[in-house]
């Protein structure tokens, strides 16, 4: 497999986590940037190209709320997480567990038999 | 920061008008933000370091297309619906481009074959060009508005009315269908035209069948549309059925036996020998006459040949 192939196959293998890493660290009021070093602080790194336009797209569902507020001398865009979105994050959860145990099960067998 | 503001206005003019102030005003809030971060690292930032960060995050395009995604002109679920208006739409198009084209080539007098072909694939490309961007047109409208156009059909189907599994061949490709119906209709103009042709028009028509082949082919017009009609059934099933195949090779052998009819019941053309004194004479004419028509009922008798294959492997 190729370099270029990895990173795709990543890159689709992350696509729908990231979505569930953001709404969960979003329970607390986060903007832009302090989103991406508290995810980057828990070990998800995310460039600003993905996480940004991700969280607006989110907001634009109505899963985050979002308000402008000033502080250290500038304006920031602060995000949280919405009631649909705190809804959407515990149906999210529940479905990641069930996939993650069950995948959990499965990648074990699948290192067993190829040891 | 002048370079910073430059940027954000880069990637404003990439973005959609509505969507414009409040990207730009959260894309300037982001990058000071980084370059805050940056700045406890390093120091006093010069214009090089921003440049550097700038540079990280992407051409001011492709920032804006991370967040207004551009929208296909059309959209993917109704591409197979799309592509199958086109070629109906283009196969109509050409249809009524040769039926028009051969009109003027029959009633003129000194177009050739040559112009007429030309003619034709001008004719075409302009109805095409006009009949791509229709429907185009109306597709682009469909996907802005979100209009649902093919649900009902794809929600309202019942495994069971499914055709059976088959070979590849039983599927009918929509070229052969409309090269079938093109061909009929040229057919049809070139045997009927004297029906809508003024009479001074006919007179200065320099086409060359005789009169006898032209009441011979006037009698076998029926077969045509018959053949036209067979068509149309071809274009509403798509699928080769037992029932299909037979009348296939049923009509194969009739035209078959029309053709090989024609070139044996008398004389095809009819000949100005004065006009081509000295280059053609009528005995060369007509044997090439009889050699092409054979070789035209090669087509039909092939397509016979082959319908009985497939008839066979039904069984």
């Amino acid at each position: 497999m190729t370099i270029a192939q990895l990173d795709k196959m990543r890159l689709e293998l992350r696509r729908g986590v990231l979505v569930l890493a953001v709404l969960a660290s979003l329970k607390q009021s986060h903007y832009g940037y302090s989103l991406r070093k508290q995810l980057q602080d828990r070990g998800i790194e995310m460039d600003e190209g993905t996480l940004y336009p991700l969280i607006r797209r989110l907001a634009e569902q109505g899963l985050l709320e979002s308000e402008w507020r000033q502080g250290e001398g500038r304006e920031r865009r602060y995000y949280r997480l919405s009631g649909p979105g705190s809804e959407l994050l515990g149906q999210l959860t529940g479905e990641w567990r069930q996939l993650n145990s069950a995948l959990g099960s499965l990648l074990s067998h699948a290192t067993e038999g190829g040891d | 920061m002048e370079l910073v503001q430059r940027y954000i206005a880069a990637v404003k003019r990439e973005l959609p008008e509505n969507k414009r102030e409040d990207i730009g005003r959260e894309l300037n809030a982001n990058i000071l933000d980084q370059l805050d971060a940056l700045a406890e690292e390093k120091g006093t930032l010069t214009d090089a370091d921003v440049a550097v960060l700038l540079k990280q995050m992407g051409h001011p395009r492709r920032v804006a297309r991370q967040f207004v995604p551009p929208r296909p002109l059309i959209r993917l679920d109704y591409m197979p619906l799309y592509q199958y208006t086109l070629y109906m739409v283009l196969g109509i198009l050409f249809l009524l481009q040769i039926v028009e084209r051969t009109d003027v080539w029959i009633s003129s007098s000194d177009m050739g074959l040559v112009r007429y072909l030309t003619g034709l694939a001008g004719g075409f490309l302009d109805d095409a060009i006009f009949g791509f961007a229709s429907v185009t047109l109306v597709f682009w409208a469909l996907s802005r508005h979100h209009l649902s156009i093919s649900a009902d059909r794809e929600s309202d189907w019942q495994p069971e009315r499914l055709p059976g599994v088959g070979p590849g061949w039983q599927f009918i490709p929509l070229q052969d269908i409309f090269t079938d119906l093109a061909t009929c209709l040229f057919l049809l103009v070139v045997i009927w035209y004297p029906v809508w042709m003024p009479a001074e028009q006919l007179e200065s028509s320099r086409f060359m069948l005789s009169d006898h082949a032209h009441l011979y082919l006037k009698r076998v017009s029926p077969l045509i549309l018959l053949s036209v009609v067979f068509s149309l059934v071809q274009l509403r099933q798509r699928i080769w059925s037992r029932l299909l195949l037979t009348a296939n090779v049923l009509l194969s052998l009739a035209f078959v036996i029309a053709i090989a009819g024609l070139a044996v019941s008398g004389p095809v053309l009819q000949f100005d020998s004065t006009r081509w004194q000295g280059v053609f004479d009528l005995y060369q004419l007509e044997r090439s006459a009889l050699i092409t028509l054979i070789i035209f009922s090669m087509f039909p008798l092939w397509e016979a040949g082959r319908d009985l294959l497939r008839l066979r492997k039904f069984q």
